[in-house]
């Protein structure tokens, strides 16, 4: 358990160092870059007195952790907002994106992937895991824009883009759920198939179960264990995958926040947004696993 | 199904070839033909400066294809050399290493490479840096994890015993046991070097105007959707076909070197 903790601990400190060294790696000199040739001697100081420029790159670095330990991200160049503050007005939007997409991948992908476990080699199998190759070689930015075509521009049921209406969401979750699901459906095949060989399948069978009752009572909960961390390493990647589908739906998530950032030469929110990101990936992908430690019987107990 | 791939990357070959033959202007622009529906002297129709889309897409594949092979080949170098030293020494070294690559996977997709072309600035030449340097990672895990697994089998010992160098025991001893499983990995890599040097130019973050990237001809298509549909349908068909090309035939080569791919997402 210790040593789980100090793992987690030396990440987030790594995470940390290398979002601080995004802003060194700027070819020439960062503050020419961020206001432009034709700044003012005077304004040139004055950001890089605000960014702690001037000083030496070890005291940079422990004032850094020192205003990130108090939950402080600095303030943002373009609107002159802290950027705490953006980052948590736009953070719901991303979050409820996500968990939109997770629970639309669950509901095709996990049906699905029994489907073609149960039909195994025979044509609802070959079907299904064709489309689910096809979907997956769909990146984002062509998936997008042809639903939004499909179901917003020719039928005209869905908004196209923003977020005003309620059924704005629809969209860009399917996006992302498509996606999601083509990977969980690949999972959820393997993992039925793998319990299907077990014994305790073949008993089941033996003392009279219908076929149904077998794979819902005594397949699935088994074949649904190992999809525990599939789904909490998309759920974390939902979160930064959701970078284009919200640059493309005008949805303004954290993504978008991080695109607009980099189009102004806000660097200090970019650097902002990258390491709230990535640090609720590492956050989830922990939860994810203390979750499925606590949920499969195997592993309770022990380690 | 075994042939599919390969069909469609002659193909696409093929197709190159024969533009590169017939001279194609990608970049002539034709202010009289905007936005065109494909016709018989534009094949795929044009784009919002009345270039030829046909032209644009084939100036793609090559772009986007020298790309994946470019950073394919780079991050497969690093990527297996960080692997090799940190599965064959063992103790402190691989410690290090593998903190580093544990740092490098907190970030999600395509999050670092983003960061990291954003602060280098567009460009063909900071894409493949920030690619490369976000690529590797995958490799060094993969070839540690086997080179572990190596370190142990009878006929390395044997070589150690025998006084081989350590050189000499990474390269001739664990590089051709690791050969299959990093052609395989290698193969499914380069589809999603290609969807992510297409990710970062869709954000204006890549290849640069009027150089035709198939990202960025899909922003621009996306943006004129509304009167010229066929722009984005057209660019991100012929991108879907070489993505399944691509990962067909990893799967291809996975079923034809029997290698057992662990779940690397």
């Amino acid at each position: 358990m210790l040593e789980r903790v100090l793992g987690l601990f030396s990440v987030v400190v790594g995470v940390v160092m290398l979002t601080f060294a995004l802003i060194h790696m700027i070819p020439g000199d960062p503050v020419d870059v961020m206001l432009g040739e034709s700044a003012t001697l005077a304004d040139r100081d004055a950001l890089r007195s605000q960014l702690g420029l001037n000083q030496s790159l070890t005291t940079q670095f422990v004032q850094y952790i020192q205003l990130l330990s108090q939950g402080e991200l600095g303030q943002s160049l373009s609107n002159h907002r802290p950027i705490a503050a953006l980052i948590l007005q736009t953070y719901p939007a991303t979050l409820q994106l996500a968990c939109v997409a997770l629970g639309i991948g669950l509901m095709i992908g996990v049906p699905l992937g029994v489907l073609a476990a149960l039909y195994a080699r025979q044509w609802p199998d070959v079907v299904i895991m064709l489309l689910s190759v096809r979907i997956a070689a769909m990146p984002a930015f062509w998936l997008g824009p042809v639903l939004m075509l499909v179901f917003a521009v020719w039928l005209g049921w869905l908004p196209v883009s923003g977020m005003t209406q309620s059924a704005s969401i629809v969209l860009p979750a399917l996006t992302l759920g498509l996606g999601l699901s083509a990977i969980l459906t690949r999972m959820t095949r393997t993992s039925v198939l793998e319990v299907f060989s077990e014994d305790y399948m073949r008993t089941a069978r033996a003392k009279g179960l219908s076929q149904w009752q077998c794979v819902l009572t005594h397949a699935l909960p088994a074949a649904l264990l190992p999809l525990i961390t599939v789904v909490g390493l998309q759920m974390g990647s939902l979160l930064a995958g959701a970078v284009i589908t919200e640059t493309i739906f005008s949805w303004n998530g954290i993504g978008k926040l991080l695109v607009e950032s980099i189009e102004k030469r806000d660097y200090p929110l970019t650097q902002a947004c990258v390491l709230v990101i990535a640090i609720s990936y590492v956050m989830v992908n922990q939860m994810t696993d203390v979750l499925y430690r606590v949920i499969d019987p195997r592993t309770r107990g022990g380690a | 199904m075994k042939y599919l791939p390969v069909g469609i990357l002659l193909c696409w070959l093929l197709a190159v070839l024969i533009g590169r033959g017939l001279g194609l202007t990608p970049n002539q622009i034709d202010l009289n033909a905007l936005l065109q529906l494909p016709t018989t002297s534009h094949w795929l129709g044009t784009d919002e400066l009345g270039r030829d889309l046909l032209s644009r897409v084939l100036h793609g594949v090559e772009l986007s294809f020298g790309v994946a092979l470019v950073v394919t080949v780079i991050t497969l170098t690093i990527g297996v050399a960080i692997g090799l030293l940190a599965g064959f020494y063992g103790g402190q070294l691989d410690f290090i290493l593998m903190q580093m690559t544990s740092v490098f996977m907190a970030f999600p997709g395509l999050l670092l490479a983003i960061a990291f072309a954003a602060v280098l600035g567009a460009g063909l030449n900071n894409l493949l840096l920030a690619l490369c340097l976000t690529g590797w990672v995958s490799y060094a895990r993969l070839t540690r994890a086997q080179a572990l697994s190596l370190r142990h089998r009878p006929h390395v010992l044997a070589a150690i015993a025998l006084g081989a160098s350590p050189y000499r025991v990474m390269v001739k001893h664990f590089l051709p046991m690791l050969l299959s499983v990093l052609v395989v990995e290698a193969t499914y890599s380069m589809a999603s070097v290609m969807i992510a040097e297409a990710s970062l130019s869709f954000l204006g973050l890549g290849i640069q105007a009027p150089q035709a990237s198939w990202g960025a001809m899909l922003r621009d298509g996306a943006r004129f959707m509304l009167v010229a549909p066929h722009y984005v349908l057209v660019v991100g068909a012929c991108m879907m076909s070489l993505m399944l090309a691509v990962n067909l035939g990893g799967d291809v080569l996975r079923d034809a070197l029997d290698v057992r791919r662990e779940n690397t997402e």
